[in-house]
Parts: structure tokens; C-alpha cells; sequence
């Protein structure tokens, strides 16, 4: 029985954001987010102090899973970060470190809520129409005609990733083999809708990272023992094949609410057998050559079924129906009585294969959407990291085919986009203001916390002591080493900026990313040639950072907005 | 043993729980007001600015503080809106209250009496300023509601008859109520969305009926998707069913579906009844029966044209495959509450799959104009295009944001912005009680109704229009032949030369019966429709008194300074009510009702309004205790618009604006709101009537006493003792 309690009063605060506590917990978040940003960033083991699993992770995705944060603002911030991952993949430290950033320039301010949101607002719509338009001078497009630009957004993603443990040649490797995979994945034939297929990654741990491959079709795991007692299928035609959702084991099926009585002497176990190799009776006149079941089939009539050279694959798991059915075109049969002639599928051909200590059973299709990515590396950490990172690049490179446009990365993008800002500000506040009630200096003060935050999301790449410069043409950003000579010689010093569009040979004036500078117009429209020449740019997902910057603003202007929090001590 | 406590229940223990309250709420008032935090004892973070959520998420101990929160959720449950404004004004009635308190606490009374039996003195005196209060709100309110605030009501219809919507008064309805829901960056946004959604789902001639529908479905018809922004919400064609497909065939042309509530493969045995298995061949062909009659139903099914086979239980994996042979797309496990709307919109009855089989048609399909997944960042969800039977035509809201919290204070909000406006689509009715004893006609009796948006743009050019009433005693006397009473109208309408800018327009007959009469007489003077081309009225003077005997009575009427002004524009309908009360000595019961879409515009208005009012009324009270009351309410009244004014300076800060209401009042001259926006007035009617019902009850406890026991329903032996 349960007990009724009383509840506890609830403990409301009041001025959340002033108070020591949050500061200091908003800040140990940012330190975390921040000293993992970028290739260098630093790497976080993660564990629970109690032995068992260990993570190694620099990425948003794992972090944020694994900490647990009890300061509801923190879970706020936390929360639409993950959201923001779980959509999108990619750009999570971005959002959290501009997030963060955000709340501490504008909290120093000390302006009111209403205005620091209005403009913060204003100048976020200000940013998102400028990376959409036609002049943005920081995004280029996307080329699908070719794989140039394909395999700069992917290894980008993958250097991002430290913790992937990737030498650089590897990392070619596995940015080829993800491209693949995806294209892979895209119908040959497609006409106005196009559904994509699936990459299934398949783990293999232990294994050198170049032994990673893809191969069209499902890999299906197997013990050795299984696999040789496979027959070998000669046949030149295509592979007819079943597939059972529904259980073939022999137990009896739901018998309804009410009691079945069973006679002495009635044996069901026999009677269901009888069914089941009246199935596969069936199957056998059918000509079905391959018999796969979600669930387990009765030893009796996978006996029968080899007998009868069909190959009887059980146990494959509720995961793999789906690219299953896609791939042989087979629809899942969920009776034991007549089968429908249209219900079975096919695959071209089925092969045994062997990868590393791993034993496969390899269905291969007629025409493929659905591909594996068999992945291998070193150590099971390193291999989940290097899982999360695939992923992530697959699910970019879906998101850059519906929308074909990449911005430039290695911090180019928010230096750009924050001279942009500080530009249009100086320049233009009245289109920005408008009808509003706020000042032009209230609008400077904001844009310029704006703008320092977005800056200081791209000083934080830099974890080496080095220096960061912006140009005063383009307004990319480009990093000096910690232990270079004094501001002797920029352009000897500064080969190419972060993304890798320009180098240092042109004529141009750089100034330190912290100091004060006068407003200039970044150059927008980016020459074709240079983008076209340029084998190894730096490159971002356009639809992940602007959503991400969008979540970063929404979320700040969220917590800024905070009077109380009310906390339920039930 | 006694464990328990007890501590004298008074206006001051009150009025403490309430200003904590209100320091809590006032920051989140209004436009101006911001986000609270709350943390679910699940770990969960919600983000509100509702005030009902605020107050229940704070768990209050305190007896006075949980009286409060429970007067405020049983009244947001029947608005949907107010709670805020409920405690800062229930705060600044007690304060009025305890502010007459401290004045009569004179040295002589403190030395003479014991506290304790001051205590009970001061209690026998809130009772009955509690009944005075109850007095107030029963039979007085409602009085200055309808002879004095309807003048200046607005409608938020644009044509009174018809009740057909006026958008732009609806979105500045909603943009209003919004501004303090919503976050201020997102209230715009929201707004707009509810006020699409509202047009979208409404038919030309849905009612009532429609709010009733959204609002008792709305968890079903939205749906929250995370890690979007905001600005990414919208309205969805169709219903949206936070459900995937588990068979799913495309499918197009002429479709259709069934409901089911049960498996359709029938079962070895039902519930209560025993199946005996005598032989191994009886198992396998009832299984082989089972499997035959599914097959056969889904065929049938298939040859009847159905699609899609809607399930609120888990068909067992038979099912599955004969749908998905026959091309039957199939969702299960609904919940009922999802199957309801499904058939409240389509009214359609579950399919119960026959005993016997025949080839006849079934009755229980309902044609679909399309079944599609929907994918929404990366989930998919079930996308219904239904045809609807009744007047609610479905539509889904995808609403986006950041965070959970998020999105749950905006669902929160546009269910609430639906309760609202379900409220604001009634009429009201009000009875109230007059004491006419004065014969000089100061109360103006003739109420002038004007439902239409007229009010919001006087043309001073346009529109006046004066017609002396001649023809109206034939009228009036066949309305009053009836009743056997004969009326003497001297419809000699004086029409002086009125200020074209004169924005209320205002008359005030007299009535001067040279009888007195024990009863009571309600003369109802509706307009019918004006006559656009001749600007001619024919006023119909309607006799619907109440307990009525005037048999053989002789009731004189007339008319002294019967003014029409006419601020309507063109083509609309003018409807004029006029509420002749008797001049007797005794009390005369009127009731009258306010017409469904009364708005206001926000910034205080209606509060400095009834302020006004009621201070004029107060003037001319002659019992003192009425006159308190009346001038409490009034003085508490100002205390919303002073919280809204807060962070406003100069010209527009609260005593700028005040003033000039009033003058604006005096002078008969419109009242210019700062602030755009409408708001109910049905919403802020019922605030009021709460929070006087609520503030009865504080004053009626005398004593508050703290048991110390578990508050468990079981009776032990244990507490028997205790006592």
C-alpha cells in the first residue's frame, strides 16, 4: 500500500543568474565545452568512480550524456544542447560554448532582460538572413557532381574529433569510405521523391582502422560452426527469399482471455510442428531459396528446410527487419497458414565472409540503398567515439543533399560573421532598430557582447597558447604557433587561414582577434576559382550551425529571461 | 492530548501569505514580466509563466497560502487565464482591509479589551465585510457591469448578429493574452500561430461546439518536437498521431478506413468461456479457421475499399500481414483518447468484424483524403487527412523549441488562450439589484449597446445621426397592450446639438410614473436594423418585466433628453437596449446579459474603468459598509495596472495615465490606451467575482488549526488515543 506524504514546500529563488553558485557551475560548463573544442581540444575520461565502463570523448553528444547536472539552469542548457545534437549531429560544443558565452557578456552588461533579448534577437535574425542570402561571403556550394567538396566536409568532421585516434592517413581512409557508404545509400534511379537507404555500421574491435570497408548489402553475424554448416548456393539467378516476423519456434500463439483445455494425450508441441512443416512444405514447393526469422525457428524444421538446400537463418533481431525488407523487397510474414506469393523477396546473391575474428553471412543485393560500414579500430573506446563520429558525418552529408550549401570552418565562419555584425551596427542601427524602443547605444553595447561571443567560440580552437588574428579584408581567422617570433612578419608567420581559402600571400592587414578594431566590411561573394582550386578547405554543415546558433541565442535569451526558480524538493 | 496548534485566522496572516505570492507572480505579469524556472520532483525542467502552475509548483504549507492556490486553480480551470492578476489584486484587497483595521485601532480600544477578545471583535467585523463583500458581488456588480461598463465594451466580432470573427481584433486579442504566457521573444510568434490555427480549424458556422472539441483534445492535436527552434512551429493539415505506422502501404484514390477497439483475429476462447481440445487434428483446424477468417475479413475489408485500420489495441502479427497483403496500412495501440477525437471529428463507431460473412457492405468506414508518415526530425509520426462530419475541420500543431520546457509552457499557453476564448464566446447574464431612490435620473438608465468595432474608430465625420422618435407610442402601446397597461409616451425627443466627438453615446431618460409601484418594470428599447439609405430607426419598445402585476396600472412615461447618437459605420447593426426601471422606493431586480465578445483594450483599462465607477457609485451609497466595500475594490483595483505601468516612465507611467483616464471619463471623451491589445472582459468579470468569492472565505475563518497528524485517510487506533 502506498503512503500518503505530505509534500515539501518547494524552494524558489529568486535572480537566478546573480547568484555565486550559478555563476560558478555556468563556468565549470564552459571550461568543460570549451577545452574540447576543435582538433585540439582536449580529451575527457569519464567515469563513475566505481569501476566498469570508461569514456574518452571529446564530443558534445557523449559528454552531455554522461554529466549529471542538478542546477535546473544547467539542465535547461544541457537539455537544448542535446536536443540540438539529437537533430542535427553536429555543432553541439559550437552551441554550448556560444550559449555560454552569451550569458556571461551580456550579464555583465547589466541591461534589462526585455532589451538584451529584443536585440539579441534582432541581431540573431540579423546573422541567419545573412547566412541564407545569395552574398554571404562565408558559405559556398555544394557540388555533388564531384567528391571534392564531399570528402572536405567529412574529414573535417572526423579531425574534429580527437578522439577518434585517427593518423592522418586513416583519417583519408575512413572520410573515403563514409562517402561511400552514403552514396551508397542514394537510389540510383530517383525520380522526385527520394527515399534514402541505410548505412548499418557494423562494430570491429581490435581491428587496424584501415581494415575498415564497406560493402553493399547486409552482413548478418554468424559463429564459424554456423557458417559451415551453410551449404553452399549455386544458382544464376537471383535468390528467392522469406522473411518471418512472426515467431517459428512451436509455441503456441495467444489463446484468447479465457482457459483452453487440453485433453490427456493431446500433444500441441506435436500439432504445431505439424503446421510448421506444412510451412515449410510450402516454402520448398514455393522454390524459396533463403529463410530469415526475426525471432527463432524450431531446430525440426530448419533441419527439414536444409534438407532441402534452403538456408534457415533465425534469430536476426528486430533492428535489422527494416533494412532487411527494404533490401529484398520482401514483406515480413507474420502467418503460418498459406503464404501470399507477393510477400517473398529477393537478393542477387549470398556469400560467407570473414573479417578479423568475425565471421559474416553476406546478403547481396539487386540494387543497393542499404550498405555496411564494417568499422574497425583499435580499442572500444576509441571505436565508440570513431561510431559517433561516422555517424555524425553520415547524417551531415544527408543534411547538406537537402540543403547544398557548406560553410567555411576552422572559425572563419564567426569571425566573418562578427564583422559582419559589427559593420552592419556601425553602420545601418536604424533598419536594425526600427520601431523599437531600445537605444543605439544599448544596440552597440549588445551587439558588441554578440560579437565577442561568437569570437570567443573560435579563440577557444586555439588550446596550445598560440594567438589568433583576423584579416581586416576577409575577416577570417588565422592562428599563429605560441612560440613564434614576435610581430615581425605576418605573412612568413601565417601560411592560411582557418578554413584554408586564403593564404598569406596576398596583400593583407591582420590584427589580434581580442583587440579593439575599427568596423570594416568583410568581403563577401567568394571567388569561384579559389573554391574550386582549394583541395583541402575546412568545412561546416550550414543547416546544423545555423540551427545551432539559433538554439545557442534561443537558450541564452531563456536563461537571461529567469526571475525565479522554483525548485520541487519532492 | 491535543497536537495541534492553533493560530488566529486574520486579514494580517493573509495578507502576508499574499505578498509573498504576489513578489513571486508580479515579475511575471504581464508584458513586461519573465520566465520562472520550475523543477517536477521527476528531474524534469518546465518553464512558465503561468501563474496557476507557479503557485501549485510551489507546494505551500501554509493553510491561508493553500486556500489561495486552490481558489486560483478551480477558477484558472474554468478561464484559463488570470491567476497572476488574481493575487496581486486579492493582495491589495487586504491590504485595503488591513489598512481600516490599523486606523481604528484607537489607544483606548487596545487598553480596554483584551487582545484576545479583540481578536474576536475584529472577527465578528469581518464577517461582515465578508457578507458585505458577498452583497457586493451578488447584486452590485453586475449593475455597474451593465449600466455603466458596456458603454465603452468593444466587440471582437464584426458583426454582432452573425458572430462572425474579426481577425485583427482576434490577433489582437491573442497577442495580448500571449504577451504575459509566453516568453517575449516568442509571443508574436505564438500569437499568430494560435490565431491561423483558430481560423483554419473554424467553419463559417462552428459555434461553441469546436472550442469544446480542441479543448478537450487538445494534447492530441499538437505535437512537441524538440531540438527545433521556435520559429520552426506550424500548423499541419490533417491529424497528426504521435504514432509510426506498423504496416504502412502507399496508397491513393478512393480510401478508407475502419476503427477497431479489439484483435481482429478472433481468439481460441474469450474471456469466461472454456475451449476444450480433445484431439490434436480440433487444434489445427481451428487454427486453421482462425488464419482463414482473418485472411477473409482483411480481404473483405480490402474489397470494400479500406486502407487504413485504426486500432487501439495490438493486433496480433496475422493481422499485421493480411493488412499488409491486402494494402491496408495499420496503426495500433492509440490511445482512447486519440481514437475519440478520430471519431468525434468523422463520427464513425468502431468496426466489430461480422459473425457471419456476407459480401454486404460495411457500414463503419469513413473516407480519408490521405494516410502518410510524417517525419519530423527523424521521427515519424501517422498523418491522417480526415473528413470531417462536424464543424471542426483538423488541424495539428508541430510546435518547436529548444527544450521540453519549453514547448510545454507553449502548449500550455494556447490551451489556456482556447479556454479563454471558449469563455469569451458566451453571454453573460447579470442580475443585479438597483435602489432608485433618487427621482433626478442621475443613474443613467438608458444603456446604450453598441457590439461592433465602431468604438475602436470614431469618425467624428461620419455618422451622426439624430432622429427625433415619433412614431414609437403606437408601438409602445400595442407592445403594452398585452399586459393591460397603458403607457403614456411623450416622445418628444429633444435632440440638442451633440459634440460629433462625443464617443459614448449616452442618453438619460426619466421616468416620472405617477404611480408608485411595488414592482418592477424592465422597458427594453431594441433597434432594429438601421436602414442604411433613410438613417431611420424604428425603436420597439418592449415590455419584459418580471414578476409583473400592473393590471390596471397606468405607468406614464417620458422622455426628456433622449439622445441617439450614431457612431456606427455602415451596414452595421446597431442594437439598442433601453432599461426603464421603475422609479419605486423598493429595491427593483434587473437582469440583463452582456453579449458574447466584449473586449477591452489591455493596459489596465477595465480595472481603472470600474475604478471610476465604482468611486461614483460609492458617492452616492448611503450605508457605510457598502461604501467601504466599494471603495476597497475600487482602490484595489488600480493596483493591476500599477504593477503593468511598473518599468514605464513620463508620460506613459501609471499616474500620467490615470489622470488622463479620469479626465477622459469626466469629459466624456474616449480613452486613449497606450498599449495595443484586447483583452476579455468576460476573463477579467469572472477574475473579479473569484477573487471577491475568495477573499469571503479568508474573511470568514477565524481560526486556523495545525493538526499534526499524517494526512492519512485511515483511521488507527494510535490517533484515537492521541486525542
Amino acid at each position: 500500500m502506498s503512503r500518503l506524504e505530505a509534500k515539501k514546500p518547494s524552494l524558489c529563488k529568486s535572480e537566478p543568474l546573480t547568484t555565486e553558485r550559478v555563476r560558478t557551475t555556468l563556468s565549470v560548463l564552459k571550461r568543460i565545452v570549451t577545452s574540447c573544442y576543435g582538433p585540439s581540444g582536449r580529451l575527457k575520461q569519464l567515469h563513475n568512480g566505481f569501476g566498469g565502463y570508461v569514456c574518452t570523448t571529446s564530443q558534445s553528444s557523449a559528454l552531455l550524456s554522461h554529466l549529471l547536472v542538478t542546477h535546473p539552469i544547467l539542465k535547461i542548457l544541457t537539455a537544448s544542447i542535446q536536443n540540438h545534437v539529437s537533430s542535427f549531429s553536429d555543432c553541439g560544443l559550437f552551441t554550448a560554448i556560444l550559449c555560454c558565452n552569451l550569458i556571461e557578456n551580456v550579464q555583465r552588461l547589466g541591461l534589462t532582460p526585455t532589451t538584451v533579448i529584443r536585440l539579441n534577437k534582432h541581431l540573431l535574425s540579423l546573422c541567419i538572413s545573412y547566412l541564407k542570402s545569395e552574398t554571404c561571403g562565408c558559405r559556398i556550394p555544394v557540388d555533388f557532381s564531384s567528391t571534392q567538396i564531399l570528402l572536405c566536409l567529412v574529414r573535417s568532421i572526423l579531425t574534429s574529433k580527437p578522439a577518434c585516434m585517427l593518423t592522418r592517413k586513416e583519417t583519408e581512409h575512413v572520410s573515403a569510405l563514409i562517402l561511400r557508404a552514403f552514396l551508397l545509400t542514394i537510389p540510383e534511379n530517383a525520380e522526385g521523391h527520394i527515399i534514402l537507404g541505410k548505412s548499418l555500421i557494423v562494430p570491429l574491435k581490435g581491428q587496424r582502422v584501415i581494415d575498415s570497408t564497406v560493402l553493399p548489402g547486409i552482413l548478418i553475424e554468424m559463429s564459424e560452426v554456423q557458417l559451415m554448416r551453410l551449404l553452399p548456393i549455386k544458382k544464376s539467378t537471383a535468390l528467392k527469399v522469406a522473411l518471418f516476423c512472426t515467431t517459428l519456434s512451436g509455441d503456441t500463439s495467444d489463446t484468447g482471455e479465457g482457459t483452453v483445455v487440453v485433453s490427456y494425450g493431446v500433444s500441441l508441441e506435436n500439432a504445431v510442428l505439424d503446421q510448421l512443416l506444412n510451412l515449410g512444405r510450402q516454402l520448398i514447393s514455393d522454390h524459396v531459396d533463403l529463410v530469415l526469422c526475426q525471432k527463432v525457428i524450431h531446430p525440426s524444421l530448419k533441419q527439414f528446410l536444409n534438407m532441402h538446400r534452403i538456408i534457415a537463418i533465425d534469430r536476426i533481431g528486430v533492428t535489422l527487419m527494416e533494412p532487411l525488407t527494404k533490401m529484398t523487397g520482401t514483406q515480413p510474414i507474420g502467418s503460418l497458414g498459406s503464404i501470399c506469393p507477393n510477400s517473398y523477396g529477393s537478393v542477387k546473391d549470398v556469400c560467407t565472409a570473414k573479417f578479423g575474428s568475425k565471421h559474416f553471412f553476406h546478403l547481396i543485393p539487386n540494387e543497393a540503398t542499404i550498405c555496411s560500414l564494417l568499422l574497425c579500430n583499435r580499442n572500444d573506446t576509441a571505436w565508440d567515439e570513431l561510431k559517433l563520429t561516422c555517424q555524425t558525418a553520415l547524417h551531415v552529408l544527408q543534411l547538406t543533399l537537402k540543403e547544398p550549401w557548406a560553410l567555411l570552418g576552422g572559425g572563419c565562419t564567426e569571425t566573418h560573421l562578427a564583422a559582419y555584425i559589427r559593420h552592419k551596427t556601425h553602420n545601418d542601427p536604424e533598419s536594425i532598430l526600427k520601431d523599437d524602443e531600445c537605444t543605439q547605444t544599448e544596440l552597440q553595447l549588445i551587439a558588441e557582447a554578440f560579437c565577442s561571443a561568437l569570437e570567443s567560440v573560435v579563440g577557444s580552437l586555439e588550446h596550445d597558447g598560440g594567438e589568433i588574428l583576423t584579416d581586416m579584408k576577409y575577416g577570417h581567422l588565422w592562428s599563429v604557433q605560441a612560440d613564434s617570433p614576435c610581430v615581425a612578419n605576418w605573412p612568413d608567420l601565417l601560411s592560411q587561414c582557418g578554413c584554408g581559402l586564403y593564404n598569406s600571400q596576398e596583400e593583407l592587414n591582420w590584427s589580434f582577434l581580442r583587440s579593439t578594431r575599427r568596423p570594416f566590411v568583410p568581403q563577401s561573394c567568394l571567388p569561384h576559382e579559389a573554391v574550386g582550386s582549394a583541395s583541402n578547405l575546412t568545412l561546416d554543415c550550414l543547416t546544423a550551425k545555423l540551427s545551432g546558433l539559433q538554439v545557442a541565442v534561443e537558450t541564452a535569451n531563456l536563461i537571461l529571461d529567469l526571475s525565479y526558480v522554483i525548485e520541487d524538493k519532492n | 492530548m491535543l497536537s495541534s496548534m492553533a493560530a488566529a485566522g486574520s486579514v494580517k496572516a493573509a495578507l502576508q501569505v499574499a505578498e509573498v505570492l504576489e513578489a513571486i507572480v508580479s515579475c511575471c505579469v504581464g508584458p513586461e514580466g519573465r520566465q520562472v524556472l520550475c523543477t517536477k520532483p521527476t528531474g524534469e525542467v518546465l518553464l512558465s509563466r503561468n501563474g496557476g502552475r507557479l503557485l501549485e509548483a510551489l507546494h505551500l504549507e501554509h493553510p491561508i497560502a493553500r486556500m489561495i492556490v486552490d481558489c486560483v486553480s478551480s477558477h484558472l480551470k474554468k478561464t484559463g487565464d488570470g491567476a497572476k492578476t488574481f493575487i496581486i489584486f486579492l493582495c491589495h484587497l487586504l491590504r485595503g482591509l488591513h489598512a481600516i483595521t490599523d486606523r481604528e485601532k484607537d489607544p483606548l480600544m487596545c487598553e480596554n479589551i483584551q487582545t484576545h477578545g479583540r481578536h474576536w471583535k475584529n472577527c465578528s467585523r469581518w464577517k461582515f465585510i465578508s457578507q458585505a463583500l458577498l452583497t457586493f458581488q451578488t447584486q452590485i456588480l453586475d449593475g455597474i457591469m451593465d449600466q455603466y461598463l458596456s458603454r465603452h465594451f468593444l466587440s471582437i466580432f464584426s458583426s454582432a448578429k452573425e458572430r462572425t470573427l474579426c481577425r485583427s481584433s482576434l490577433e489582437l486579442l491573442l497577442e495580448a493574452y500571449f504577451c504575459g504566457r509566453v516568453g517575449r521573444n516568442n509571443h508574436k510568434f505564438i500569437s499568430q500561430l494560435m490565431c491561423d490555427y483558430f481560423f483554419k480549424c473554424m467553419t463559417c458556422k462552428s459555434g461553441i461546439g469546436v472550442f469544446e472539441l480542441v479543448d478537450d483534445h487538445f494534447v492530441e492535436l499538437n505535437v512537441g518536437v524538440t531540438g527545433l527552434p521556435v520559429s520552426d512551429s506550424r500548423i499541419i493539415a490533417g491529424l497528426v498521431l504521435q504514432k509510426d505506422f506498423s504496416v504502412y502501404r502507399p496508397a491513393d484514390g478512393d480510401m478508407r478506413m475502419v476503427i477497431v477497439t479489439e484483435t481482429i483475429q478472433p481468439l481460441f476462447s474469450t474471456s469466461g468461456s472454456e475451449f476444450i481440445l480433445n484431439s490434436e487434428a480440433q487444434f489445427q483446424t481451428s487454427q486453421f479457421w482462425i488464419m482463414e477468417k482473418t485472411k477473409a475479413i482483411m480481404k473483405h475489408l480490402h474489397s470494400q475499399n479500406v486502407k487504413l485500420l485504426i486500432s487501439s489495441v495490438k493486433q496480433p502479427d496475422l493481422v499485421s500481414y493480411y493488412a499488409g497483403v491486402n494494402g491496408i496500412s495499420v496503426v495500433e495501440c492509440l490511445s482512447s483518447e486519440e481514437v475519440s477525437l478520430i471519431r468525434r471529428i468523422i463520427g464513425l463507431s468502431p468496426f466489430v468484424p461480422p459473425q457471419a460473412f456476407s459480401q454486404c457492405e460495411i457500414p463503419n468506414t469513413a473516407l480519408v483524403k490521405f494516410c502518410k508518415p510524417l517525419i519530423l526530425r527523424s521521427k515519424r509520426y501517422v498523418h491522417l487527412g480526415l473528413i470531417s462530419t462536424c464543424a471542426f475541420i483538423p488541424h495539428s500543431i508541430v510546435l518547436c523549441g529548444p527544450v521540453h520546457g519549453l514547448i510545454e509552457q507553449h502548449e500550455d499557453a494556447l490551451h489556456g488562450a482556447l479556454k479563454m476564448l471558449r469563455q469569451l464566446f458566451k453571454d453573460l447574464d447579470l442580475n443585479y439589484m438597483t435602489q432608485t431612490n433618487d427621482q433626478n435620473g442621475t443613474s443613467s438608465l438608458f444603456i446604450y449597446k453598441n457590439s461592433g468595432e465602431s468604438y475602436q474608430a470614431p469618425d467624428p465625420g461620419n455618422g451622426s445621426i439624430q432622429r427625433p422618435y415619433q412614431d414609437t407610442v403606437a408601438e409602445n402601446k400595442d407592445a403594452l397592450e398585452k399586459t393591460q397597461t397603458y403607457l403614456k409616451v411623450h416622445s418628444n425627443l429633444v435632440i440638442p446639438d451633440v459634440e460629433l466627438e462625443t464617443y459614448i453615446p449616452y442618453s438619460t431618460p426619466t421616468l416620472t410614473p405617477t404611480d408608485t409601484f411595488q414592482t418592477v418594470e424592465t422597458l427594453t428599447c431594441l433597434s432594429l436594423e438601421r436602414n442604411r439609405l433613410t438613417d431611420y430607426y424604428e425603436p420597439l419598445l418592449k415590455n419584459n418585466s418580471t414578476a409583473y402585476s400592473t393590471r390596471g396600472n397606468r405607468i406614464e412615461i417620458s422622455y426628456e433628453n433622449l439622445q441617439v447618437t450614431n457612431i456606427t459605420r455602415k451596414g452595421s447593426m446597431l442594437p439598442v437596449s433601453c432599461k426603464l426601471p421603475n422609479m419605486g422606493t423598493s429595491q427593483s431586480y434587473l437582469s440583463s446579459s452582456m453579449p458574447a465578445g466584449c473586449v477591452l483594450p489591455v493596459g489596465g483599462n477595465f480595472e481603472i474603468l470600474l475604478h471610476y465607477y465604482l468611486l461614483n457609485y460609492a458617492k452616492k451609497c448611503h450605508q457605510s459598509e457598502e461604501t467601504m466595500v466599494s471603495m476597497i475594490i475600487a482602490n484595489a483595483l488600480l493596483g493591476i495596472p500599477k504593477v503593468l505601468y511598473k518599468s514605464k516612465t513620463g508620460k506613459y507611467s501609471f499616474p500620467h495615465t490615470y489622470i488622463r483616464a479620469v479626465h477622459a471619463l469626466q469629459t466624456n471623451q474616449p480613452l486613449v490606451s497606450s498599449q495595443t491589445g484586447l483583452e476579455s472582459v468576460m476573463g477579467k468579470y469572472q477574475l473579479l467575482t473569484s477573487v471577491l468569492q475568495c477573499l469571503t472565505k479568508i474573511l470568514t475563518i477565524d481560526m486556523v488549526i495545525t493538526v499534526k497528524r499524517h494526512p492519512q485517510k485511515v483511521h488507527n487506533q494510535d490517533s484515537e488515543d492521541e486525542l
